[in-house]
Order: structure tokens, then C-alpha cells, then sequence
């Protein structure tokens, strides 16, 4: 991790209905709560909840389910972004700043509208629950120094929601619609199956470049009127 | 039905008023496309027959009224002849012979023969499973001319016609053949509501016109020899009886339609639910007897659960149908097939798609290969990448194993040097090896399209 060390533990809040599958996350992240990484300050199992207690103890990260009973819309995930939504911006202008809230989703489900879903509602990134626990622990790290988490299948994603895989290349790196030559490298090799550190590496890069393009790749997922992006989320009346 | 001459089974386009090419209401564009004439000669015929006794006018009005207007199917299309209709059960019994209207309208002509006239209202040969529009249209055509028939040989054996009997017979029989005729498209229109298509108002109309001949002619009959005025007060008389009735008996029918209504989506409901029952039955419960019988292994425990999810997200998110027609869905079978066999876990990202043909067929193979060294070799997790762009398909096989080195791999051992490499290079392709000790192993395949490995 090339992020500064930071002071304190991440302070992480585990939204998910099912009472199992939270205490199994707890046990996953057990060794880096015991390491002082991590510290998990708070549980929900429904909409409600999960916004209750994310307001109510404002943590670093919120793992999400995407699929959650209570609320009003589907996905339930998305909606626990939207009504969470000022806590997202935090407020560096004030005295001592506060710290944003950001959100990793984290669910079985890997169909597109699901990882659109979430993404454009604000989610930093999206992991399967397959992921190990030294894996979600480093994942769960990056998003909170502010970077996002891309697995091998969002990459795969991407590549084939931005038409790359057509060959469809952006001429400048700030085009939304499209992926720079150099975002695609990147974005191929995570659907590779490498991690950051194997990319930079690759492609003879630092760390933290890999993490500046990917994070320039979620914020086009973010804000892309790409017709693929949009059909998604139109079917699901979620734009 | 009489032998008749038995025609090969052409294909005539169904009568509609091309949306194109039409000089007035496109009628006599459409007539001359179905019965395979010029359209000057149709013109003339109508023109003609107007002054003959207005023949050709009503007959002009009729059709406009009755026929639908649309695109002219290509005649070049037998290829997308729908298959032969099955029996609905749910749909209204067409009366009077009208045949049902294929859902595509542009059913082929079976050898209906040259249709001759059935007597009105006797079923005509039950028509083959798939009649087309055609059918009504001679039906009615056949009716009028049958009326006409029988007009004339009654007038010439001296029996005196009155034409006040004979005139509202013939609207009422034309009257209901139009409505009857609708329903099939009502009803279809319904179903294209309920889907989240427009409504089709135009199915309505005819209905509505069917109707008001129905009763216009069943006046003429009522009230024959009354003058205009008293023809209008009975015709007041009757709309306003016609309407209390639809009054009184309108909470009822509406009743009866939301009770009908609910027991559908109540079935709809039942069956989706036996369904997913039927199927949790089994696959997951089948796999969950057989993980706690073999609960004393854990690589078989894993491996059923592993399979089993695989199989439940396939079913979820609509991946079931996994034919092995395009390349993603095909190295999706194969990494499922390996995890069975190896118990390893073999992630697939696909990012494009295409068909599988004789050279992506190759790079399967060699896929393959790659994906069940990295099984057997590789600690268990395999990744594979495949991209399918405009200029060719490439795949990657990544592992976690320990890596080994492809010159110290002996000759005779044929699986990456032979399988792998060689295989991809005869046809144009390459593959690549990379192995750190320690770290994994990478399989590059690529196989640039034809074009492009030419030039």
C-alpha cells in the first residue's frame, strides 16, 4: 500500500441481512482488527438500519450488500447510497474536517445492472463475496485512502460497457464516454487477474498511478452517458 | 369441399394497404400485391365497377374501412414463415369460418384451393393449422358473390326479389364476419398491452363498425317500409334500449373481467413459483443431501457447493441457457467442466463475444489445455481473460502455482509444447508462456482474424 500509514484504524460499518454472513466478514477481517487496521463499529440488516447507524457513527467505509430488504427501491444497496448521500461529499472545510463516508459493495450477485447500479449511486468500488479476508481487508483499506477497487469481473465490465473490447479508444484521457489507451492497459490486466502492485509493475508504473487511472475509470463509469451504462440503468428506471 | 385443383402453395403477401406507393388510401396497391396483378389493371377494374351500379365505390370504402394498413412484407421472405400455429386454447373460436390471423400476418398460402364459396355460415374445410388473412378476405368476398348468386337465380326462376329483405341480410351477415374476424386481433392487441406495447384502437374500430352494421342491417329488416322520420325515432328507440342495457349490465361485465383478470395473474404467479420450486428441488436441495452425506471430505464439499452456485447464478441471472454457439458462453462450459473435474476455481471474465467457428475452435482447444494445466498445476485458482475484439480473440490463463520452466519441460511431454503452442501456430495464432517462479504462470493465446494475419 503506498498511502501514507494512517493514525488510527479504518473504521468500518457491515451492512447485510443475513446475521451469518456479517459474523462471517467479522472473522474474515479478524486478523487485520487485531493487527489495529481495521475496527468495525457498527452492523445493519436492512435500509433503515444500515442508514441509521451510518449516520450515526460516521465510518471510513460501509461494505454494502447490494440486495437488501426494507426501503422503498431496488436495489436496496443503491438506496442506502442515495439517502446516506451528503455524508458521501464529508466536509473538508470544517474544523477538525470531517472525513467522507465511502461505500464498497460487496455481494454475490455480479449481474451489470447490480454493479451499475451501485457505482452510479456512489460506490467506490464492487467485490464478490468470494473475495478472501486479506484481500477484502486491503480492498477495504484502498477505498478508504480515497482510491477504488476494481475486481477482475467489474474490470471485464468496463471494458466491455466502454465497447474497448471493439476497439473503441478515447483520443483524450478526459472523455467520458470512452477509456484511454492507457486506462484499457490497466483494465485489462485487473481482468487478468493482477493485482495493482503486478500492474504497475507491468506496465512500469507506480502504485499510485494505477490507483489514479482506476479511479479515473470509476468516475467515468459514474458520470458516462454511454448508452450501455445508461440502458442499464434506465431498464431498472434508475437514472 | 368439392375436389378441387390442387395449386402448388404459392405465396401471396396478406392483403394490407402498403403504407407506400398508395394514391389514395393505398386500397387498390394492396389488392393488386395480394392477388398479383398490376396495380393499373386493379384501378381500372375498381374505376369500372363504380359505374357499375357504384360497385367498385362501396367496395373501394369497404376495404379502406376494413383492411390494415402496413408495410408490405418482402416477397423474399418465406424464410421467416412462422411455424405452424399451435391450437390457443385461449383464443376465441373464430365463428363463420373466419380462420385465425397468424401473428405475423405474413403466413405462407397453404393450397387453400381456389376457395370456393362455402355456404354462409357453415365452417368451410377446416383450414390448415396456419390460415392466413387471405382467407377471410375470400370468405367474404365469397359471400357477397354467393348472395349475388343466389339474388340471380331466384330473379330468373321468377321468384320476385325484394331487395328490401335481401339488402339487410347481406349488411348483417357482413356486419358480424368484420367483427367475429377482429377478435383474434383484439385479443392479441390486449396481450401487446399488457407487454407494454400501444393499445391497438384501430382492432376496436372494426369491431365497433361491424357492430353498427349489424344493427343498422337488423333495423332495415325490423323496420321496412316505415318513412325516414319513424326510421329515426326506432333507430333513437333502439340506441337508447342498447344503452340502458350496457348501463345496468356494465358493473357486471367489468366484474367479471377483473375476477378473470386476477385468476390469470394468480395462475401466472402459481406456475412461476412451482417452477422455482421445482427447480431449488433439483439442484439445490439434491446438493445439499449430497454435501452432508459427504461431509467427510472437504475438497468434494467444496466442489458440489462450488458447481451448485455456479449452476444457481446461471439460473438467476438468466445464464442457464449456456449453448456452446458463441465463444464466451463455450470457454464459460469449459471452465465450469474443468472446476467439476478438478475442483480448482477457474474465474471467466469475457469482454465481447462471437460465434465459435473452425479457428475459434482451436483456440478453445488450446484454451483448454492451458485452463487444465493451470488447475492441475496452479494452487487452485485459475483466471482466464478472454477478449473477443474486431481483429481477432485473445485469450489469457493466469495461475498462482509455483510457476515452472518451459525449457526444462521434457520433449515427449506434449501438453503445453504440442496442445498449446503448436496447435495455436499452425493456424495462425501464437501463444506465449510467462512463469515467475513463485508467482504463477501466464497463458497468452492469440489468434488474429484472417485478414489480418494475410496482409
Amino acid at each position: 500500500m503506498s498511502a501514507p500509514p494512517r493514525t488510527r484504524p479504518v473504521r468500518v460499518v457491515i451492512v447485510d441481512d443475513h446475521r451469518v454472513f456479517r459474523s462471517g466478514v467479522r472473522a474474515e477481517l479478524a486478523g487485520a482488527v487485531g493487527s489495529g487496521r481495521l475496527e468495525i463499529v457498527g452492523e445493519a440488516g436492512d435500509v433503515e438500519e444500515a442508514v441509521a447507524v451510518v449516520a450515526a457513527t460516521r465510518p471510513d467505509v460501509v461494505l454494502l450488500d447490494v440486495h437488501l430488504p426494507g426501503g422503498l427501491q431496488r436495489p436496496g444497496g443503491r438506496e442506502v447510497l442515495l439517502r446516506s448521500g451528503p455524508l458521501l461529499a464529508g466536509e473538508s472545510a470544517a474544523d477538525p474536517p470531517v472525513p467522507p463516508v465511502r461505500f464498497l459493495a460487496l455481494s454475490v450477485s455480479d449481474a451489470a445492472e447490480d454493479v451499475i447500479a451501485v457505482i452510479r449511486a456512489g460506490a467506490r468500488g464492487y467485490v464478490t463475496k468470494s473475495i478472501s479476508g486479506e484481500e477484502l481487508a486491503d480492498a477495504v483499506q484502498r477505498v478508504a485512502d480515497g482510491d477504488a477497487v476494481f475486481s477482475p469481473r467489474l474490470a471485464g465490465f468496463v471494458l466491455d460497457a466502454f465497447g474497448t473490447g471493439a476497439g473503441e479508444v478515447a483520443a483524450v484521457d478526459e472523455e467520458l464516454d470512452r477509456l484511454s489507451a492507457r486506462e484499457r492497459e490497466v483494465m485489462r490486466l485487473i481482468a487478468r487477474g493482477y493485482s495493482y502492485k503486478e500492474v504497475a509493475r507491468e506496465l512500469y508504473i507506480s502504485v499510485k498511478t494505477v490507483e489514479t487511472h482506476v479511479s479515473a475509470v470509476l468516475r467515468k463509469l459514474q458520470l458516462s452517458s454511454r448508452h450501455e451504462l445508461t440502458r442499464w440503468a434506465a431498464d431498472r428506471r434508475l437514472l | 369441399m368439392t375436389p378441387v385443383l390442387q395449386r402448388p402453395p404459392v405465396y401471396r403477401p396478406p392483403l394490407v394497404r402498403p403504407r407506400t406507393g398508395r394514391k389514395l388510401a393505398g386500397v387498390a396497391t394492396g389488392l393488386a400485391v395480394h392477388l398479383g396483378m398490376p396495380v393499373k389493371t386493379v384501378r381500372i377494374l375498381l374505376v369500372a365497377t363504380a359505374f357499375a351500379g357504384g360497385f367498385g365505390v362501396v367496395l373501394y370504402g369497404w376495404l379502406w374501412a376494413l383492411v390494415p394498413s402496413a408495410e408490405v412484407p418482402p416477397l423474399s421472405a418465406p424464410a421467416t414463415q412462422p411455424p405452424p400455429i399451435q391450437p390457443q386454447p385461449s383464443t376465441v373460436p373464430p365463428p363463420f369460418g373466419a380462420a385465425p390471423v397468424p401473428p405475423s400476418g405474413a403466413a405462407p398460402v397453404p393450397p387453400f384451393g381456389a376457395a370456393p364459396v362455402p355456404p354462409f355460415g357453415a365452417a368451410p374445410v377446416p383450414p390448415p393449422a396456419a390460415a392466413p388473412t387471405r382467407g377471410r378476405v375470400d370468405l367474404v368476398a365469397g359471400t357477397l358473390l354467393l348472395a349475388a348468386g343466389v339474388v340471380l337465380l331466384a330473379s330468373r326462376s321468377g321468384w320476385p326479389v325484394q331487395p328490401g329483405l335481401f339488402l339487410p341480410l347481406l349488411i348483417v351477415g357482413a356486419g358480424a364476419i368484420i367483427a367475429y374476424a377482429q377478435f383474434d386481433e383484439v385479443e392479441r392487441a390486449r396481450w401487446a398491452r399488457r407487454a407494454g406495447a400501444g393499445t391497438g384502437p384501430a382492432a376496436i374500430l372494426r369491431i365497433a363498425g361491424g357492430l353498427s352494421l349489424v344493427v343498422l342491417g337488423l333495423l332495415l329488416l325490423v323496420v321496412r317500409g316505415i318513412d325516414i322520420a319513424q326510421l329515426s325515432r326506432t333507430l333513437a328507440a333502439a340506441l337508447a334500449v342498447l344503452a340502458g342495457t350496457g348501463l345496468v349490465l356494465a358493473p357486471w361485465g367489468l366484474r367479471m373481467w377483473r375476477d378473470l383478470d386476477e385468476e390469470r395473474a394468480g395462475r401466472v404467479r402459481e406456475a412461476a413459483r412451482a417452477d422455482i420450486a421445482a427447480h431449488l428441488h433439483d439442484s439445490v436441495l439434491q446438493t445439499l443431501a449430497l454435501i452432508q452425506r459427504r461431509s467427510h471430505d472437504p475438497a468434494e464439499v467444496a466442489r458440489l457447493a462450488r458447481a451448485q452456485e455456479r449452476d444457481l447464478r446461471g439460473w438467476l441471472y438468466g445464464r442457464a441457457a449456456e449453448d456452446s454457439s458463441t465463444l464466451a458462453a463455450s470457454v464459460a462450459a469449459l471452465a465450469a467442466e474443468v472446476e467439476d473435474v478438478h475442483g480448482a476455481v477457474v474465474e471467466v471474465v469475457s469482454v465481447g463475444d462471437r460465434p465459435v467457428d473452425d479457428r475459434t475452435a482451436v483456440l478453445l482447444a488450446a484454451l483448454r489445455e492451458a485452463v487444465l494445466n493451470a488447475a492441475r498445476h496452479g494452487g487452485g485458482s485459475v483466471q482466464v481473460y478472454l477478449e473477443s475484439g474486431p481483429d481477432g480473440v485473445e485469450a489469457f490463463v493466469r495461475d498462482r502455482g509455483p510457476g515452472f520452466d518451459l525449457d526444462a519441460v521434457p520433449d515427449d511431454r506434449l501438453g503445453v509444447r504440442e496442445s498449446i503452442i503448436g496447435r495455436m501456430e499452425r493456424h495462425g495464432g501464437t501463444a506465449r508462456l510467462r512463469s515467475d517462479p513463485g508467482k504463477g504462470t501466464e497463458v497468452r493465446l492469440l489468434l488474429p482474424d484472417r485478414e489480418e494475419a494475410h496482409s
